[in-house]
């Protein structure tokens, strides 16, 4: 059963905020980003490192940087302690599987580092969906 | 008490289509020559745990360069290389690695490469068969389109940071998070070369037509990939394997595109393999 989202939100605040790969180069770190589950969205608000806010119920013109779209089954994949091959980070899944990279991808690269560390910690938190 | 490694480091010059290269390389071990290509954007100390292996330095005599304008390796020293943008070709590429075996004075050497250095093994083994014994291409394929970016070194972003990080998940999430790092801490050295190196990988590089003219009973091909490879996922080498007359195939479980740098203990077994056909077939 999939873990509610404001229970999701916080547990992943609280990994990130206390990652200490994130941490230690986090300033500048700060983009908008949504995750696109189908079932569920949630735009993830980032500041010098640290979750700034997340929310978890966005309207249609609510803004964002960048957007990671997939089904909930490849979020469920992702969230796996050691993801099968082909959903273990977000190019493999964008080359191999349902995972679209959508929105201004500038951002996303100006912050590739944090960004695919921060990505992993969904193994530890899980998905909301 | 010093602790010495094993391994030690030269250069050579060498000439290759008019440019004058001064070639950095690693080297350990006697016996077969093994020589080692790293991967796109990295330098030789992908090969590091394969350089100080008793098990392979006691029958091989290692050796791991860095490619012109990688690692130690500058770019020609007789050009204004700053002055064209730089597309590493299959023909400068190959006429490289022969010139460097011809100065090493290398007899029937292996060539062991990984992505990009697997690719060029494919072209040493359809254009210049009778140089080596055997080729090894590491998640390796006939054609790899999609990697020929310009967010490699795009100026808006931090190069450094988006080639490192934007081949973090090409590694298996089981290899040590140590050896993943020193991964990431090769790409972030080498954003410059990386998209000139990518022009080969995935334009100049297609062999699509060309697999039927490879003999692997000339010059044995073992190609070894990846299960974790989304780049050269395992069936792209395996395919390319089945059309090389003699190709052999090795799958590689839980590891990714550059095992002997993410993961050597993993990477061994497999090669361990390799080199026990290549013996089989060639005496």
């Amino acid at each position: 059963m999939a873990v509610d989202v404001k229970t999701w939100a916080s547990k992943f605040k609280n990994l990130t905020d206390n990652d200490e790969t994130i941490q230690c180069m986090g300033k500048y770190y700060t983009c908008r980003f949504m995750y696109d589950m189908q079932d569920r969205k949630v735009i993830v608000e980032m500041h010098d490192g640290k979750v700034k806010h997340i929310n978890t119920d966005p309207q249609p013109l609510d803004p964002y940087d960048f957007a990671l779209r997939a089904s909930p089954q490849t979020w469920r994949e992702f969230a796996k302690p050691i993801p099968k091959p082909m959903f273990h980070g977000i190019f493999a899944a964008s080359f191999c599987e349902d995972l679209k990279l959508e929105g201004n991808l500038m951002v996303l690269m100006q912050n590739l580092r944090n960004f695919t560390v921060q990505f992993e910690l969904l193994r530890k938190c899980g998905v909301p969906v | 008490m010093v602790r010495h490694s094993p391994v030690t480091g030269r250069y050579v010059t060498i000439e290759v289509d008019g440019k004058e290269y001064k070639v950095f390389y690693l080297h350990n071990g006697s016996g077969q020559p093994l020589i080692c290509q790293h991967t796109a954007g990295a330098h030789n100390h992908q090969w590091r745990g394969l350089l100080e292996d008793e098990e392979f330095t006691s029958q091989y005599n290692i050796i791991a360069y860095d490619l012109p304008r990688h690692g130690k390796s500058d770019p020609p020293h007789n050009t204004e290389w700053w002055k064209e943008e730089y597309r590493l070709t299959a023909e400068h590429y190959v006429n490289f690695i022969v010139k460097l075996c011809d100065a090493l004075e290398l007899k029937d050497p292996i060539f062991m490469g990984s992505s990009f250095g697997g690719n060029v093994a494919l072209q040493l083994a359809l254009r210049r068969p009778e140089r080596f014994k055997a080729v090894i291409p590491v998640e390796a394929a006939d054609y790899a389109p999609g990697f020929f970016l310009d967010w490699w070194r795009h100026p808006h972003a931090n190069a450094a940071q988006v080639c490192a990080s934007g081949v973090w998940d090409l590694m298996a999430p089981q290899s040590p998070d140590m050896d993943r790092w020193l991964t990431w801490h090769y790409y972030s050295q080498g954003s410059e070369a990386f998209r000139g190196d990518l022009y080969f990988y995935s334009v100049d590089h297609d062999l699509r037509d060309e697999l039927q003219n490879i003999d692997g009973r000339r010059c044995p091909v073992v190609m070894m990939t990846g299960t974790y490879d989304y780049l050269t996922p395992p069936e792209a080498t395996e395919n390319t394997a089945r059309q090389i007359r003699g190709g052999v195939y090795i799958e590689m479980e839980e590891i990714g595109h550059f095992p002997m740098s993410e993961n050597h203990e993993v990477f061994r077994i497999y090669l361990r393999e390799a080199l026990r056909i290549i013996k089989e077939r060639t005496g």
